[in-house]
């Protein structure tokens, strides 16, 4: 009898997972948790109505990941098309694996947000085989093999922009500063140009800085503070500060914080910051003063870009459009915050969960 | 087959008063559940009901994609089989992938950005601004495969070594060299992928030899057939049966139970490290989070394929066709668009139900291969 229970038990588990997969195929929703609640699409020149978009991305830890999925999968369904999501959790495998599942159901058109440099490359080279056009948001490829529209923050700039505003507030100090930069993983790109254009202003001003000292964080909010504990354990008279991603503040404030160094600015012993991004936390910690620049990537006209230039490549028929869109960014600042924070996606909208 | 069996005869009586004997119905539960005939048609079934749900399943482009993902899984679930057969596990098969699919991208590599692994142990002594040592043709390109090969038998070893010498449970002893290999190849690259791999290399993930026979097919197919060969022709095969239905008994028995052991876990390293290349080749990349999310695709692929997570039980066969099912499930579950949360609950609870159908197993079959 007991067996038999077993084997009833079995069976009715095996039962919910059919059921449970036979509900699930209405596609094409979900995989994102932003906001339901706040419309953030963008404008697409484009009707893509009858249309089929893969939209594949690797996770949305952050709340400019978080925006620009919702925003382009908005923005698609705004303009008619079907939208076929996947989230490969960060697993560049699996989001191969469900690229090629896409292209095998015939999709018109291909919107990836990849796990890094390199396996956007393959990527890319899945949808030329394909013959089907492949737009990259935001995380451009290692190399400039294969065609792709790929739609992208002029980082190097946006971080030095960035980074000037913090040397010459740490000028007003009348002595030599010791940075920090936060280090996202270099395996992407656009960690490579902020770290890039930090290291610009800093070598433009050998008078002004001391040797940086490098925190690696690996876009990863818990290695970032366990190292960043260990940097200021060593250092503790950083003076300038600079995150690579905005998203790391709370981790910084949580090791600042306890060494008397989450301070606003005019307190004794503020430590000038920046970060790059422009996201929601950052509006608010320029606002309150603790912060003092970032670096702001223009979320929604990069998604429009890249959207206007892949619908204008179904509709005429060009399988392999090769094109670069850079978007040129600004520095928020203290200074500029009255005139220009309503230009920053993250002081405008809701932050989506992320 | 006769029509007058003694099942037929009492068919002709209530079933409540007269039921089959219990010899009949175990054998025919045994004949249902037992080995590799309850995978395949469980394989059928789903493709059957599925494929009207999920474009394009049954497409020609498809079934390459599925193949193309199911090589390097079944590969590394045919070595885990090795260990589950000896009642062990080896949850280090995914840190074997992540350190050995990075030296071997480190060895072959073409060139390296000094920014990003000049702060490596073994820049200016292994690697440098022009790659790894080996990248230059086929004959560094195998030399670099077996080397690599050779790690992964040399973690598997210290795996089985453990727990034979130091008597240590298998869990815990996995476990503990899952973080520390993972560790190890996150320190060798600083976090960093390895790029810029030569065409040869890449080519053992990708390259096309004719329709679906690939590389990684011919690689997949004779390493099975060297396991099967292995498990059910040769004495060590049936040492690893005995050992893991009973340990007491087979060292009684004369089995040389330490190194059976250390010789299981030496074969789940190579075999993990064989198919982390292939996925390395086929993302052309070496990464030494890799493997990271692959751990509960291959135990589940093994137990739903009959190799029982209580030792003793499990066959190539029944292992490569539960990596096949695990590989069909996920491509339809992409297939069928459904969303992130729900493609891991459903795979969730497969697992859970392939955990439950391995206690089904072990109770109506006892020890039977």
């Amino acid at each position: 009898m007991t067996r038999f229970r077993a084997l009833t038990a079995g069976a009715a588990a095996l039962a919910v997972l059919t059921a449970l997969t036979a509900c699930g195929t209405t596609g094409g929703t979900g995989g994102s948790t932003a906001a339901a609640d706040q419309d953030i699409s963008v404008d697409v020149s484009t009707d893509l109505s009858g249309k089929r978009i893969c939209f594949g991305f690797s996770g949305s830890e952050t709340e400019f990941w978080a925006a620009g999925i919702k925003s382009i999968s908005d923005s698609l369904s705004a303009a008619n098309a079907t939208v076929i999501e996947h989230n490969s959790n960060e697993d560049p495998n699996r989001q191969l694996e469900q690229v090629r599942d896409c292209i095998t159901q015939g999709v018109d058109g291909i919107i990836v947000i990849p796990e890094d440099g390199s396996s956007a490359n393959t990527i890319i080279k899945e949808a030329n085989d394909a013959d089907i056009p492949i737009g990259i948001f935001n995380r451009p490829p290692a190399t400039e093999d294969g065609a792709a529209i790929i739609s992208v923050a002029d980082n190097r700039d946006v971080a030095a922009q960035t980074v000037q505003y913090l040397a010459d507030e740490a000028t007003k100090l009348g002595r030599p500063v010791q940075p920090l930069i936060m280090v996202g993983n270099l395996s992407d790109q656009n960690a490579v140009e902020r770290r890039n254009g930090f290291y610009e202003i800093v070598d433009a001003n050998p008078d002004l800085f001391l040797t940086p000292i490098e925190v690696q964080t690996n876009w990863d909010a818990a290695t970032g503070q366990a190292n960043l504990q260990a940097a200021m354990q060593a250092n503790p008279n950083v003076d300038v500060l600079f995150t690579s991603s905005d998203f790391l503040f709370p981790q910084i404030q949580a090791v600042l914080e306890p060494l008397g160094k989450w301070k606003a600015v005019g307190e004794e012993g503020h430590v000038i910051m920046g970060g790059l991004d422009g996201d929601n936390r950052a509006c608010g910690l320029i606002e309150t003063g603790y912060v003092d620049a970032t670096g702001v990537q223009d979320l929604f006209s990069e998604a429009s870009a890249l959207l206007d230039a892949l619908g204008t490549a179904i509709q005429d028929g060009d399988s392999k459009p090769d094109q670069t869109i850079v978007d040129p960014g600004f520095a928020l600042t203290a200074a500029n915050f009255g005139d220009r924070s309503e230009d920053m996606w993250g002081c405008v909208i809701t932050p989506p969960a992320s | 087959m006769s029509t007058t069996t003694p099942a037929a005869t009492a068919s002709t009586t209530p079933p409540s008063t007269d039921p089959a004997p219990p010899s009949r119905r175990r054998a025919l539960l045994r004949r249902l559940f037992a080995g590799e005939g309850f995978v395949a048609l469980l394989i059928v079934v789903y493709v059957i009901a599925l494929s009207p749900f999920a474009q394009g399943m049954l497409s020609e482009r498809n079934l390459l994609n599925v193949l193309s993902n199911f090589w390097p899984l079944a590969i590394i679930v045919i070595g885990q089989t090795f260990v589950l057969v000896l009642a062990g596990i080896d949850l280090a098969q995914t840190a074997i992938i992540n350190l050995t699919n990075t030296v071997g991208a480190l060895l072959v590599a073409r060139m390296l950005e000094p920014t990003l692994f000049q702060g490596s142990v073994l820049w200016n002594s292994v690697i440098g601004p022009e790659g790894g040592p080996l990248g230059g043709g086929w004959p560094g390109i195998v030399l670099a495969v077996l080397i690599v090969v050779a790690i992964g038998a040399l973690l598997g070893s210290l795996n089985g070594l453990a727990i034979a010498r130091l008597k240590m449970p298998p869990f815990m002893v996995t476990l503990g060299t899952m973080l520390l290999f993972s560790a190890v190849a996150v320190w060798l690259t600083r976090s960093e992928n390895v790029t810029g791999l030569p065409e040869e290399y890449i080519a053992i993930g990708q390259a096309q030899v004719w329709g679906a026979l690939t590389v990684p097919a011919i690689i997949a197919v004779v390493l099975g057939l060297a396991a099967h060969y292995i498990l059910s022709r040769t004495p060590f095969g049936g040492w690893l049966y005995a050992a893991g239905t009973s340990r007491q008994a087979a060292i009684i028995s004369g089995v040389p139970y330490k190194r059976v052991v250390v010789t299981a876990y030496a074969l789940s390293g190579v075999f993990a490290t064989v198919g982390g290349l292939l996925y390395s080749a086929r993302l052309e990349a070496g990464r030494p989070t890799l493997a990271d999310d692959l751990l509960l695709d291959v135990i589940g692929a093994a137990v739903i394929g009959g190799v029982s997570l209580f030792g003793g039980k499990g066959s190539v066969v029944g292992a490569a066709l539960g990596a096949l099912f695990f590989v069909v499930l996920s491509n339809s579950l992409n297939l069928l668009n459904l969303p992130f949360t729900l493609v891991f609950i459903v795979k969730g609870l497969v697992i859970v139900a392939a955990a439950l159908l391995d206690v089904v197993r072990t109770r109506i079959l006892g020890a039977t291969r």
